[in-house]
């Protein structure tokens, strides 16, 4: 018996040193055990392995594309943090690009492209070219008011925050937009019978900016400055011009959660849509290894520490947990994670 | 202390090293970086364990598990970085952690006021206890430490550096201070780099070499070159390197350069193949200068001219695109990025150089730095181990590489050795002289007399943010350096 727990307590002492060398073992570790709970609860009353596949299959999708709008946020959200910054403002910046959105592609009588004589295709190419450039924008706005406005990011993203809601809430008083059919196909096209669109965008993005954080100029120059600025800005870095990217990058992305979200439910409620969001992309960061001191963050954490929080959720509600007390949960896991980084650090 | 012997890990930090400090007497406790010095002092001061051996305290075996017991036991450590808050006055400071209290917990400022002053008076210390720390000069930060530690009756001392971020008159402040606390019989253990303030100011002294007791007596008993022998166990060269000069045109001209707090009505001119050496003591505004040239400051007024044009700039990255490169003073704050690795700390610089479209090219960045690592010498395990995992000398070489990668006309080096042993040192100088030589302009700030001697053609010597004179050859001795940065003028030669 001694000996069995010695080799168990040799086991667990390999696997954190092999977390401290790349955390990323740890948070997929975390993640299998998630993986295989969730397995477990699903249960194998099924007629068939055909059939229990199928089932096990559709809930990992829905998992996934319930997740995959935040998902997406988060990554951006990873950058943000990693230069020791933070981004109150995205949930309001969604909202506001998705009446954006939808003033635009709206068919009934108001719908500023359907005035024009564009629909169909052209108006939503149109309509998500705009939605993105928009993103940039206030972004870039964002990022500026840090950078040159010397604004704390907690403060700039706090005013941003409130400013794009309460103006977003004002102009959509008593307007519902409707939005047509195939818009809704960016988010909706089925594949076998199952809609995977917001899933390949989340992970077509992760891979891009897996990319770029580790190959490119931008990516190595984010965690220079995250780590040292004033090392980054002596060594030749344009430190105002790398954060005000990553602001800009912020913005696009919440664009692009943003379409998807309105192509998935052709609706959005102003008051509520997206708040909280930004608290949920810092989770996810946060369980996924990224330091809130800046510096150190991968787009790879990220993204399991979205799936972490997503499958924990699936599973609160397999369970018959009250839905008041799910977020104390979400909240259980994030100073949890925080808490195992501080142990294998010292 | 007997027989201590420290290890961490594998690598044995202290050998069986055995030392008495007597009251009533400064010591000095000499080696280079790495020797075990600070290591041995931890000991004494609670914050590390010994392996073996013991310390004994008026002939007491005493075992401190942490600083608290220590101090406790009448062992004060004064560390390099003060241990002061700003924003309380002099005498809280005094009593932090172990205020005075009156009933129901009311903090009793009068009794602390009263107690600090007692000691101050003692001491012959003319301040008054209410002021802020915040607007105390260095020194007087130093000797409120040390007043703190007469507060809790030490017996011992432990200063670590202490005059390191201090000018000639606060220095000869802090001594006075240390000499009238050994005439009341506290033993002090004095750490220091500097051997003219261990000539002055100490009766004994230590030498560590490589976690080994190498050498100890009376200072009476030696002179400086001994002390540096002991130090190094080989003896110092001390005359100025030599290389093939190579002098051609004008890299770098500055004229009536000015910034309203730093520095004011700077001229200047450096050529290719130059070595400009620029020295002072703490406050003399060199570094903000030459960042102020490296475009990470802005200057009020006056001009700047590279190769004859005048440019301005207002960007690091704008200054490296115009071939200007600045190694900075402080590795641990300004050179490295402790969260990236060896080989993304000496390519960072040249990123946006060698980048297509944005996208890294790793293999050209692993090329140069395969090179760069011969050439400097520099020892590690692989290009992709944090960059805290090598030694001090390495980092420094890693940050010199990271410039060297980009060559730039006009290469500025901040403090390049500080905090860099011998060896390393040596290094570094010759790497600068190859440079020279190749026809990169140079120009080397340093607070090292030695340093600007041995390495550079000429110096500049600045004084209060002014140019205070200019040496060379002849001219350029410790004694003509000194006169000039403590604000005198040479005599016409």
């Amino acid at each position: 018996m001694e000996t069995v727990r010695g080799t168990k307590k040799n086991l667990l002492h390999r696997l954190i040193q092999a977390r401290a060398a790349d955390s990323h073992v740890g948070i997929a570790l975390v993640l299998l055990l998630l993986v295989i709970v969730q397995t477990l609860v699903l249960g194998f009353d099924y007629g068939s392995f055909g059939q229990w596949f199928t089932a096990w299959f559709r809930n990992w999708v829905n998992i996934l594309r319930n997740n995959a709008g935040v998902g997406i946020v988060a990554l951006g959200m990873t950058f943000v943090i990693i230069t020791g910054g933070i981004d109150l403002a995205v949930g309001s910046t969604l909202v506001a690009t998705g009446a954006v959105i939808m003033t635009l592609i709206d068919t009934g009588a108001t719908g500023i492209l359907g005035q024009m004589g564009i629909a169909g295709a052209p108006a939503y190419a149109t309509a998500v070219v705009i939605a993105l450039v928009m993103g940039y924008v206030l972004g870039t706005g964002i990022g500026l008011l840090i950078t040159k406005g010397r604004i704390a990011p907690f403060i700039a993203t706090l005013g941003a925050m409130k400013i794009f809601r309460s103006v977003t809430q004002h102009f959509m008083q008593g307007y519902n937009p409707r939005v047509p059919r195939g818009f809704l196909q960016i988010s909706n096209l089925q594949m076998g019978g199952l809609m995977f669109m917001p899933i390949l965008y989340w992970v077509i993005i992760a891979l891009v900016l897996h990319y770029v954080s580790r190959r490119t100029t931008f990516g190595r120059q984010v965690i220079a400055v995250g780590s040292n600025e004033r090392a980054a800005q002596l060594s030749g870095v344009n430190v105002g011009r790398v954060k005000t990217r990553v602001y800009s990058l912020m913005g696009i992305l919440v664009a692009i959660a943003s379409i998807v979200q309105v192509a998935r439910i052709g609706s959005m409620d102003y008051a509520n849509a997206g708040s909280g969001m930004e608290m949920d992309a810092i989770a996810a960061a946060v369980v996924g290894g990224t330091s809130m001191a800046g510096g150190r963050g991968t787009i790879l954490g990220t993204f399991m520490g979205m799936l972490i929080i997503a499958v924990m959720n699936n599973l609160l509600n397999l369970f018959g947990v009250p839905p008041f007390l799910r977020e104390a949960f979400k909240g259980l896991i994030v100073v949890l994670a925080v808490l195992l980084q501080r142990k294998q650090m010292t | 202390m007997k027989n201590i012997t420290k290890s961490f890990g594998t690598n044995q930090v202290l050998k069986d090293v055995s030392i008495t400090i007597h009251d009533g007497e400064i010591c000095a406790l000499i080696g280079e970086n790495g020797a075990g010095k600070s290591t041995l002092m931890n000991i004494l001061g609670g914050v590390h364990q010994t392996d073996s051996g013991a310390i004994f305290l008026d002939g007491q075996r005493v075992h401190f598990a942490n600083p608290a017991q220590s101090l406790g036991a009448g062992i004060a450590f004064i560390h390099q970085e003060l241990n002061l808050i700003n924003d309380l006055p002099i005498y809280e400071n005094m009593f932090i952690g172990r205020e005075l209290k009156g009933r129901w917990g009311r903090l009793d400022l009068a009794a602390m006021e009263q107690a600090t002053q007692d000691i101050f008076d003692r001491m012959d210390i003319d301040i008054d206890p209410k002021t802020m720390v915040r607007d105390l000069d260095a020194s007087y930060k130093q000797i409120v430490e040390i007043c703190r530690a007469i507060l809790m009756d030490a017996s011992v001392i432990i200063m670590d550096e202490p005059t390191t971020s201090l000018t000639e008159p606060e220095i000869e402040r802090v001594f006075q201070m240390m000499r009238t606390l050994r005439d009341q019989g506290v033993g002090i253990i004095f750490i220091s780099h500097k051997l003219g303030e261990v000539m002055e100011i100490c009766q004994r002294y230590l030498v560590l070499r490589d976690g080994e007791l190498v050498a100890e007596g009376d200072v009476a008993d030696v002179t400086m070159d001994d002390i540096a022998r002991f130090m190094v166990g080989k003896a110092l060269i001390i005359d100025q390197l030599t290389r093939t000069k190579n002098i051609g045109e004008e890299v770098l001209r500055l004229e009536g350069f000015t910034h309203a707090k730093s520095f004011r009505g700077v001229d200047l001119t450096v050529r290719s193949g130059e070595i400009l050496g620029v020295t002072g003591l703490l406050g003399d505004g060199r570094s903000a200068l030459f960042q102020t040239v490296f475009g990470a400051d802005r200057n009020t007024s006056g001009n700047m001219f590279l190769s004859g044009k005048q440019v301005k700039i207002s960007s690091t990255e704008q200054a490296l695109q115009m071939g200007i490169g600045y190694l900075p003073r402080n590795r641990k704050e300004n050179g490295i990025i402790k969260d990236m690795n060896v080989l993304d700390n000496a390519s960072i610089v040249t990123w946006p150089l060698f980048a297509t479209r944005g996208v890294l090219d790793t293999d050209k960045h692993v090329e140069i730095f395969q090179t760069q690592r011969r050439e400097l010498d520099i020892t590690l395990q692989t290009l992709m181990d944090p960059i805290n995992t090598l030694s001090g000398g390495n980092q420094q070489k890693v940050v010199l590489a990271k410039w060297l990668a980009a060559n730039p006309k006009l290469l500025i080096l901040d403090n390049p050795t500080q905090g860099v042993d011998v060896g390393a040192k040596e290094e570094i100088y010759e790497a600068i002289l190859r440079l020279a030589a190749e026809g990169m302009a140079i120009v080397v700030l340093s607070s090292e007399a030695q340093e600007i001697i041995r390495l550079c053609d000429r110096a500049l010597v600045m004084y209060h943010g002014q140019i205070q004179g200019e040496v060379s050859g002849e001219t350029m001795t410790e004694q003509h350096i000194m006169r000039l940065a403590t604000g005198g003028i040479l005599d016409a030669v």
